[in-house]
């Protein structure tokens, strides 16, 4: 019926099964360091891992990382979980404990957070189908990329609920009867908002046939 | 021309409707045609077109689609282009989006690049295959999504409302595309209630009315918005609200956004902001509530600079996709939220629930839940909550987005009520340099990083 003519192009960028391995490699190491955060008990092995993370952020410097914004995120995190421990153990003794807790769980995010940033999603899809269902490994790459849509979501309702008086500021938060101010205005529209953003994902996956078939090939390029 | 798709009969209805959506629908699409179904906001026109996709899951349905031209295995029948492209974007390189449909449909990979290009090209595009998608600008993202459709070589293409979309630029090349695509076979259907910018390349109009009939010929209640005149300008505009200073924004790689952005907002007027899509609207209104902080520059807002607990009660907000703000259970209880969050009295919190339903015309919806109502319908309870404390200042964010006409007048209508009536100032945003701009007292256009009064 129809064609279009076009001089063809060479491929680009192909990915050689040794770009896979090495990005299944990252990924495992990246998983390594994760679970290894959560069995971390001592300030020594904290010390350990919080070593080796920075090397690797230093190794995988680019402009997509940033190590100021993350130590933002981990100040916030600790801020967050103080405030809680001081809440129910009521003196400061418990502070010690909770900023052990903020820093294994920095400890156990920040590894995933650089491969993710660090990593095409092309090259992930193409390691994860290496080990699981082409269909998973989708599912999978697809979560990943739409994380940072879903936090901005979060965040425009965040900023609408504030200025229509929800009391959900930071100094807010510090007063226990308005969590269900932050339950209300902004956990139950987010939830909302990431059942329709999976729904309308959905959607356009399979309006380009996807799950038509039962297997899949792979874009060679990166 | 040969039929390459035909309804017969269809009837589609929601689970717990009261009545279908589409009523014994009978139409036929032929190759090389570009049709537009147009109609009211809710009138099926999205429905109609999942259901040519045969993306409708939940429902029950009577009649037939058939679909007479017969596709190969590396090809499909009918593609379609949803309407926000930020979440069908399902990749992060340019090579990979057009691709994925092809691995779908297990298409070899040593196949695959040659494939990708020529779509590229066929849509203009040109961009390498390992370009990030993200740094893509809206209407090159809605092209890649038409390429990734047109890799997959579908006999009908359909796009849910485009100019939703798409700046004027965008719609050129747009234009441009749908004549190439014509001319080479594909069917087109655009789903569209403002398709004035493509009439050129339409063929046949279809309009789907509130009780899902369709019948040939264009949906005409749209020319309602033209008949009526703008509101008188302000003549003096009272104390500065909003005085904005040298601002600069950095964006993605340190890049400006814009700079050297200054304005100053007087109590009572109406301004527009207008710029095509990416040039940092959003941004801008973000800086000005003090969500975002600009890398140069000052905004004094109300009198000081800006701060969500000061402003809280004085300023108004009503961002993009204004839905998402509602959890409430019914209407009424949505509305009067910020109101008793702002501490008033339950008789005063009563009467201003009244007089917001009243003036957006939603006030046998009152009880009902926000959450299952139309998308113009939710849109105006939205409005109304943030209209209901009465702020000073309202900013929004493309508050006519993915309206009619219709409900576009209503929006509009509202807003220039509480204007007039309560001395709202209006700052709002909209990708159409043209559209409503009669309507403000100026109109500040975003161009190129700089802003410029128009």
């Amino acid at each position: 019926m129809r064609q279009v003519n076009l001089t063809p192009a060479p491929p680009q960028g192909a990915a050689s099964s040794g770009d896979v391995a090495r990005v299944g490699l990252r990924m495992l190491l990246a998983l390594t360091l994760s679970c290894l955060a959560f069995v971390a008990r001592t300030v020594p092995f904290l010390l350990v891992l919080t070593a080796i993370d920075l090397v690797l952020l230093w190794w995988l410097r680019s402009g997509q990382l940033s190590l100021r914004r993350e130590l933002k995120a981990f100040g916030w995190q600790t801020l967050v979980i103080l405030v809680l421990y001081l809440i129910r153990f009521q003196d400061v003794t418990g502070l010690w404990a909770g900023f052990k807790i903020s820093w294994q769980l920095f400890l156990a995010l920040l590894p995933s957070m650089v491969f993710v940033r660090t990593t095409s999603q092309v090259r992930i899809v193409q390691a994860l189908n290496k080990v699981m269902p082409c269909r998973t490994a989708f599912v999978l790459s697809t979560c990943l990329k739409f994380a940072p849509n879903l936090l901005a979501e979060i965040k425009s309702i965040y900023e609408g609920q504030v200025l229509r008086g929800a009391r959900i500021l930071p100094r807010d938060l510090t007063k226990p009867w308005n969590w269900l101010d932050f339950i209300h205005c902004v956990v139950v529209p987010a939830v909302v908002q990431g059942m329709a953003l999976a729904g309308n994902i959905a959607v356009a996956a399979r309006a380009r046939d996807f799950g038509v078939r039962p297997r899949r090939t792979c874009w060679p390029g990166a | 021309m040969s039929v390459i798709l035909r309804l017969k009969d269809f009837t589609f209805s929601y689970p717990e409707a009261v009545a279908p959506v589409l009523n014994r629908l009978n139409l036929e699409v032929e190759t090389g045609r570009c049709y537009c179904l147009t109609g009211p906001t809710g009138s099926g026109k999205t429905t109609l077109a999942l259901a040519l996709k045969g993306l409708l899951s939940d429902g029950s349905y009577d009649g037939k689609i058939d679909m007479p031209g017969q596709t190969d295995g590396n090809s499909m029948a009918v593609g379609m282009v949803l309407q926000d492209p930020e979440v069908q974007l399902l990749t992060s390189t340019v090579g990979a989006e057009v691709a994925f449909g092809l691995e779908n449909l297990c298409v070899s990979p040593a196949e695959m690049p040659q494939r990708v290009t020529a779509a590229l090209q066929a849509v203009g595009l040109h961009k390498p295959l390992d370009y990030p998608v993200d740094k893509l600008s809206m209407g090159q993202k809605y092209r890649l999504l038409i390429a990734a459709l047109l890799v997959m070589e579908p006999q009908l293409l359909i796009l849910d409302e485009p100019g939703a979309q798409l700046d004027p630029d965008g719609l050129e090349l747009l234009r441009n595309s749908l004549r190439h695509l014509k001319d080479s076979g594909v069917a087109i259907l655009l789903c569209e209630h403002r398709p004035d910018e493509l009439l050129a390349e339409i063929d046949i109009f279809w309009q789907l009315d509130n009780v899902g009939s369709l019948q040939q010929g264009r949906y005409q209640k749209d020319t309602a918005a033209s008949t009526i005149q703008p509101p008188e300008p302000v003549c003096e505009a009272g104390e500065v609200l909003l005085q904005v200073e040298n601002l600069a924004f950095l964006g993605v790689d340190d890049q400006p956004v814009w700079t050297d952005v200054s304005f100053s907002v007087g109590r009572g007027s109406r301004y527009a902001l207008t710029g095509l899509n990416g040039t940092g609207k959003t941004t801008l209104l973000r800086c000005v509530a003090g969500f975002l902080s600009p890398q140069q520059g000052q905004v004094r807002i109300l009198g000081d600079a800006p701060d969500a607990s000061r402003l809280r009660g004085r300023l108004g907000c009503l961002f993009q996709n204004p839905q998402k703000q509602i959890f409430e259970t019914t209407v009424r209880a949505e509305i009067a939220f910020p109101l008793k969050r702002f501490g008033l009295k339950t008789p005063e919190i009563e009467s201003r629930v009244a007089e917001a339903l009243a003036a957006c015309a939603i006030g046998h919806l009152a009880d009902q839940s926000p959450h299952k109502l139309s998308y113009g319908q939710k849109h105006l309870v939205a409005l109304a909550s943030v209209l209901a404390p009465r702020p000073e200042l309202l900013l929004l964010d493309d508050p006519l987005a993915g309206l009619d006409d219709f409900h576009s007048l209503a929006v509009m209508e509202l807003l220039i009520h509480y204007n007039r009536q309560h001395g709202t100032t209006l700052l709002w945003t909209s990708h159409d340099p043209e559209a409503w701009s009669g309507w403000a007292d100026q109109v500040l256009h975003l161009e190129r990083g700089r802003l410029v009064a128009r």
